[in-house]
């Protein structure tokens, strides 16, 4: 039984005990004063008649008027008059009166009195015996009506500590609730904090769990940083702490790459002039607090314009990559502005020139960059302030203005998307489920995502976009009952609307949240914790799992997130390229995957080249692997 | 007893448990007449008020016994109670208030007989302390009977009820008849 359950118990039983124990000697109580009366009143009115009869004549006119007297004007049920044989000389008796009380309850109070007897004297002869019995109807009466303004009384009593009793029910149950909520969640390995009761019993608990959850937090946000500092040495650049060279490169070949919005944006590159002359003029520390100075200026301007990433090339030059469609005239203007100040600002007077070039899905890396270098090299030619747009591949954009784009994309999503299947795949080779970038048919052909990803952004449809691909993620499922997973755009999260349009399609079918994967770009989540923390609370309950994909640089703030209950993490391809090569980079993945495991989150490796790598990565304790690696196993039995 | 009043009063108490002794397997006419005489000799009359220094105060027959004297209402109480030790039925003794002449005078007094009746009907037999014998009711022209009663019905109460239930001690012959018991001379039967 539960404690609730006997606190309600105890209240009742208390409640029934005192309202009894109360009718029942305050019944018996005023029975037992009434007897006491009444036999008083009996005995000293039969003594009385009899002293009057003894003095008058004993003729039976006489006799029969006192009795008659005696009986009319007052309250008797039964007044005789016996002779010493015992025969009725004078009788009257008077009816029960007993109207307005219950039948029952005379039987069960049942009040008796003894008649009262006194005997009349005729001389020295005893003349006979008078008995009298008094009316005990209002006794009754009186007792019923006080029986009932006790119950009366102990109803009203009994509802109001019935209230009291609910109300401090729900005062412990309340903080009771949330504790219990806060343990099943360090059962599911959430090391969530939770508020501190005012109850001192339950705030102890409480307060003993935050301080293991905030401890778990400590353990976390050190064993993370740790393993960043790891990641840090492996792909940045020692003085400027900006990407080095290769790790840019494998960056920018994921954004060429990738099926979403990171797959058109902007390079520049930017050169800090005459680095020989200056290093030679300034010596080698100076030299390396300049050169820092760039980079983290370029890091600035980055994040400025919604996050973007910077990396060293060589010495001089120093390269920044800022996904989403962006404006190259605009970045221009910006960027000169930007590097104008930073010329200013420097201690020493330095020559910045630089290239713009945009890119888009499909583009070769190597021809953007060298384009960007010619570019570069004309600018430096002309000024060292010069910041020039580079020429860069033609591409054939389907469409050429604004309005076409809307209504091509309306009329697509509107015909259905399409998803594409990549299997996700455990150690057993078993699948975990099937990552599903989104297909729509523009021009009569089926685009993938990082050609309609960009405008579908900039447009602001990501939200009906995903609704439409959840609708067919829904579709497919009942279809095939094979578990997918699903982009959300970070624009989508921070709608509203598009929030609980998902919930109630989630509510409407759990048999698919079930087998519906969620994922959200690492940095979406990170830049808007708010957000996703209100889309984890809305759709996890659900049943539908929640993860991050592209997990690298923000895993120092795993210990952030570890409340939420994230299903899975995909870890950036950039720490799982060369896997099989690299052992640094295997001590950084073993150590992601173990903290992973320590909070009951599924590890998974992405972009997987090749066989050796998905074995390497499983042996380091990954869950998952993906990526062009990884095809499912045609089993004789599928 | 000793305490309260001295030897002569042991002396009297010892002398009503030979009484009682002696008459119990008498007749009734025997027992009638020596409890009569028994207190008739041994109390002597006087009011209340000299005896107790209150009005009207009812003594339990230990308390008469133990002073030696008494007055009508302690003469009667005294035998009523010794004649129902002796086993004589309840129902045929009764306390009777008369009005007595004294002497050949027309003073009227107040006092107090106790009545044997055979049967409730007849005339009974009087135990008083003016006249030493014990004459039929009829024959004692210079009493004139009002009104009698016995302790039933507050007999019957006091067996059925608690010896503490407050209202009992409001009259005044259910308070003599708790002095008695508590005194041991009767049992709440």
């Amino acid at each position: 039984m539960s404690l609730i359950k006997q606190l309600w118990l105890i209240v009742v039983v208390l409640l029934l005990l005192a309202v009894g124990g109360s009718l029942f000697i305050g019944v018996t109580a005023s029975r037992a004063y009434i007897e006491q009366e009444v036999l008083i009143k009996n005995a000293d009115t039969a003594s009385a008649l009899a002293l009057t009869m003894s003095q008058m004549p004993k003729d039976p006119v006489t006799l029969e008027l006192l009795v008659s007297a005696q009986f009319d004007t007052g309250h008797y049920r039964r007044v005789e008059l016996r002779s010493p044989e015992g025969e009725i000389i004078e009788q009257r008796i008077g009816a029960d009166a007993i109207r307005d009380v219950p039948a029952w309850f005379v039987d069960l109070v049942h009040i008796e009195v003894p008649p009262g007897h006194a005997v009349v004297q005729d001389g020295w002869r005893q003349f006979g015996t008078l008995v009298l019995e008094s009316q005990n109807s209002f006794a009754y009466r009186s007792l019923w009506q006080s029986t009932l303004n006790l119950v009366g009384w102990f109803g009203l009593a009994a509802v109001i500590s019935l209230l009291l009793a609910w109300w401090i029910v729900r005062q412990i149950r309340r903080p009771l609730g949330a504790v219990v909520e806060q343990a099943q969640h360090i059962g599911e390995r959430r090391f969530t904090t939770v508020p501190a009761p005012r109850t001192r019993e339950l705030r102890e608990v409480v307060e003993a769990m935050n301080h293991l959850s905030g401890a778990v937090h400590n353990m976390l946000s050190e064993e993370s940083q740790q393993l960043d500092r790891l990641r840090q040495q492996l792909q940045h650049d020692p003085v400027t702490g900006v990407l080095e060279r290769e790790a840019f490169i494998s960056q920018l070949q994921i954004h060429l790459d990738s099926q979403d919005a990171r797959a058109s944006g902007a390079l520049a590159l930017v050169r800090l002039a005459h680095l020989a002359g200056i290093n030679e003029r300034l010596g080698r520390t100076e030299t390396d607090a300049l050169l820092h100075e760039v980079a983290h200026g370029l890091e600035q301007f980055a994040m400025a314009y919604g996050g973007g990433i910077v990396g060293r090339l060589n010495g001089s030059d120093f390269v920044m990559l800022i996904p989403g469609k962006i404006d190259l005239e605009q970045l221009r203007h910006d960027l000169d502005r930007r590097l104008a100040a930073m010329r200013k600002h420097g201690r020493t007077p330095v020559g910045l020139p630089g290239a713009l070039i945009d890119y888009a899905q499909g583009d070769q890396r190597g021809m953007l960059l060298a384009s960007l270098d010619g570019t570069l090299s004309a600018a430096e030619a002309r000024s060292d302030e010069g910041l020039m747009i580079a020429e860069g591949p033609q591409r054939r954009s389907l469409f050429t203005s604004h309005d076409e784009w809307r209504r091509a994309l309306q009329v697509a999503m509107a015909k259905g998307v399409y998803l594409a299947h990549y299997p996700v795949l455990d150690t057993t080779g078993e699948l975990l489920h099937f990552e599903c970038p989104s297909r729509l048919r523009l021009a009569s052909e089926w685009q993938p995502a990082g050609v309609f990803m960009p405008w579908i952004s900039r447009l602001g449809l990501d939200s009906q976009l995903d609704l439409a691909v959840i609708d067919e993620a829904i579709r497919d499922i009942t279809q095939r009952g094979r578990p997918l997973g699903i982009n959300l755009s970070a624009a989508s999260i921070q709608d509203v609307h598009f929030v609980m349009e998902l919930q109630s399609r989630l509510k409407a079918r759990p048999d698919v949240a079930d087998l519906l994967w969620l994922e959200l770009p690492e940095a979406m989540a990170i830049h808007d914790l708010t957000s996703f923390r209100s889309l984890c609370h809305a759709l996890q309950p659900l049943g539908c799992r929640i993860g991050l994909e592209h997990v690298g640089a923000s895993f120092t703030r795993i210990a952030d997130l570890q409340d939420l209950g994230l299903a899975y993490l995909k870890l950036d391809r950039t720490l799982v390229r060369g896997i099989d090569r690299v052992a640094e980079q295997q001590t950084i993945l073993r150590g992601m995957a173990t903290l992973c495991h320590s909070l009951g989150i599924l590890a998974i490796g992405e972009g997987v080249e090749h066989r050796e790598e998905a074995r390497v990565l499983f042996e380091l304790g990954l869950d998952g692997a993906t990526g062009p690696g990884i095809r499912q196993h045609k089993k004789p039995a599928d | 007893m000793q305490a309260e009043y001295g030897a002569p009063g042991i002396t009297a108490l010892e002398a009503w448990f030979a009484l009682l002794d002696r008459l119990r397997p008498a007749d009734l006419e025997t027992q009638l007449r020596e409890v009569n005489d028994f207190f008739n000799r041994r109390v002597r009359w006087l009011d209340d008020i000299d005896i107790w220094g209150q009005e009207d105060f009812w003594a339990t027959p230990l308390e008469t016994l133990g002073r030696g004297q008494g007055d009508c209402e302690d003469f009667t109480i005294a035998k009523y109670v010794t004649l129902k030790e002796l086993d004589v039925a309840e129902d045929e003794l009764r306390l009777i208030y008369v009005r007595a002449r004294i002497g050949r005078s027309s003073i009227t007094q107040a006092h107090m007989v106790l009545g044997y009746y055979e049967t409730p009907a007849t005339d009974p037999l009087v135990l008083d302390n003016l006249v030493p014998s014990i004459t039929r009711g009829s024959q004692r022209t210079d009493l004139d009977p009002l009104f009698s009663f016995n302790g039933r019905g507050l007999w019957a109460v006091g067996s059925s009820q608690s010896r503490a239930d407050p209202v009992a001690r409001l009259s005044r012959w259910r308070r003599v008849i708790d002095r008695m018991q508590q005194q041991g001379f009767i049992q709440g039967e």
